[in-house]
């Protein structure tokens, strides 16, 4: 089994009327899977149905171990602005998470807890937000996780302690039994440390592939006002309209620069590639 | 679970020079012979438990204490063994500080001391047991409201009932009371509490948050 996570004919729908689905997803065994998209896309809504915060109207979950079921000892988790009641400290969570997970390894906490030198005797609501996402971080992998699950773990953090963080998952991600699935709309984070990226657009998912063939393949494609119907239109995959230059979002790159040679086809970043997805107008 | 129980117990330590103060201004005010200290550390630790639910919400605790191991049934069974742990702890503390003020006022008197207790206990007991399916639906806030309102409700439907019909308890059943409470008293409790935690786990096994 190669998998961790399944995901099939998952949906979810709110009050307010926003829906999740249908998803049908695979988490591969040691990868850093990256989820992105705009706020309310629904990427967290994903994973609390994975994490069964939220009960999914339909479809199937399923996380495994090898040829069997994770169970919970098996997976780490940081939730965006969820986590222990502020007027606890670091020594109290240990002492609560060792009666909780069967491995936890309160010697591995602390080494964590030293490493990013955090006081062991401060109220949470007293730690700076980077301290607070880091101790979650420690105590997510203190109990030896084999699959991490991270809502925005690095948002509303400073560019030095997101390196710090991302240092931590590339060493977590070093044994090839460890995955971690990962949201966030930092996407320039995921493009130093992601395998996949799965783009969630809407509820639904619209992108799912591995991180370099998705930078290697996709192109942006420069061109004037008056250049722009001078592009077929069955190689434009959507695009914007600037002051004086259309951004026009292609698929296979290279192909596109050799067929345009008088114009720029260049890489783009998950950021650009997002905003023309989501925002770039479609061609009919 | 023994983790979570922890975790309440250690919020509600958090609080501990709150509780000494209380206790101490409780404990002077005893000694004067016409207060009655025995129903007050029951109740402070209805309010000081009742605390713990508040930083569970404003903390968002829940939506990560059900990814734990048996997250969903053990926060249910945590609250519940928490607080009755608590309730013994204060009834101890109590029994002691009256010994303690007995002591000074060269003074012993139990029997009211002892009804008193068990009273407190039993009200502290039975209001945890009608609040905690509350607050697990509703939250904290509404919880809380909603258990005012049916306070005054029940109340207001007893008084009602008692004057619109004549009822006068049987003298039998009172002497029957008086000669069975310390059976009739537990097990009344228990059924309460067991009736209370099963609503209350139905409801947190499908709460999303």
């Amino acid at each position: 089994m190669n998998n961790v996570i399944e995901i099939r004919q998952l949906r979810k729908r709110y009050k307010n009327e926003f829906e999740l689905g249908e998803i049908n997803l695979d988490i591969p065994k040691g990868y850093i899977i990256g989820l992105i998209g705009e706020n309310g896309a629904g990427k967290t809504t994903l994973i609390k149905s994975i994490l069964d915060i939220i009960k999914i109207d339909s479809g199937k979950i399923k996380i495994f171990a090898g040829e069997n079921y994770m169970t919970k000892e098996d997976i780490g988790v940081v939730l965006d602005g969820m986590f222990f009641p502020e007027i606890l400290n670091a020594n109290d969570i240990n002492n609560i998470m060792k009666d909780i997970y069967k491995n936890w390894d309160k010697k591995l906490f602390y080494q964590h807890l030293d490493k990013f030198k955090l006081p062991h005797n401060k109220k949470i609501k007293d730690l700076s937000k980077g301290m607070k996402k880091k101790l979650e971080i420690a105590t997510a992998i203190a109990h030896h996780p084999k699959l991490l699950i991270l809502d925005e773990p690095t948002s509303g953090l400073d560019p030095v302690v997101r390196d710090d963080i991302l240092e931590i998952f590339l060493d977590f991600i070093k044994d090839e039994e460890h995955t971690i699935l990962l949201s966030t709309h930092i996407t320039s984070d995921l493009e130093h440390i992601a395998d996949k990226i799965i783009f969630v657009d809407n509820g639904k998912i619209i992108l799912n592939e591995n991180k370099d063939e998705l930078l290697d393949n996709y192109g942006i494609l420069k061109c004037d006002i008056d250049s722009f119907d001078k592009i077929a239109k069955e190689d434009i995959v959507s695009y914007k309209k600037n002051k004086y230059v259309y951004e026009i979002l292609v698929n296979n790159r290279n192909k596109m620069a050799n067929k345009y040679k008088d114009y720029v086809v260049d890489k783009l970043t998950l950021d650009e590639l997002m905003v023309l997805i989501i925002k770039g107008d479609k061609q009919c | 679970m023994l983790g979570l129980i922890k975790k309440d117990i250690l919020i509600i330590k958090s609080n501990l020079k709150l509780i000494i103060v209380m206790l101490s201004v409780f404990f002077i005010m005893s000694l004067q012979k016409d207060f009655d200290i025995s129903f007050i550390p029951p109740f402070i630790v209805v309010m000081l438990f009742i605390s713990t639910f508040s930083y569970d919400e404003y903390n968002k605790w829940d939506a990560y204490a059900v990814t734990l191991p048996n997250g969903r049934k053990n926060v249910v069974k945590a609250k519940y063994l928490a607080s009755l742990i608590l309730i013994l702890l204060a009834v101890i503390i109590t029994i002691l500080l009256n010994c303690l003020s007995s002591i000074i006022n060269n003074h012993w008197e139990f029997n009211e001391f002892i009804s008193g207790l068990i009273g407190g206990t039993f009200v502290t007991i039975l209001i945890q047991a009608i609040m905690y399916p509350l607050i697990f639906k509703l939250g904290i806030e509404k919880g809380r409201i909603c258990l005012f309102a049916l306070t005054f409700i029940l109340t207001g439907l007893i008084t009602l009932f008692s004057k619109l019909v004549k009822f006068r308890i049987p003298i039998d059943l009172i002497v029957f009371f008086n000669n069975y409470w310390y059976i009739i008293l537990p097990l009344f409790l228990i059924i309460i509490l067991s009736v209370s935690y099963k609503i209350s786990e139905k409801i947190y096994s499908t709460k999303e948050f």
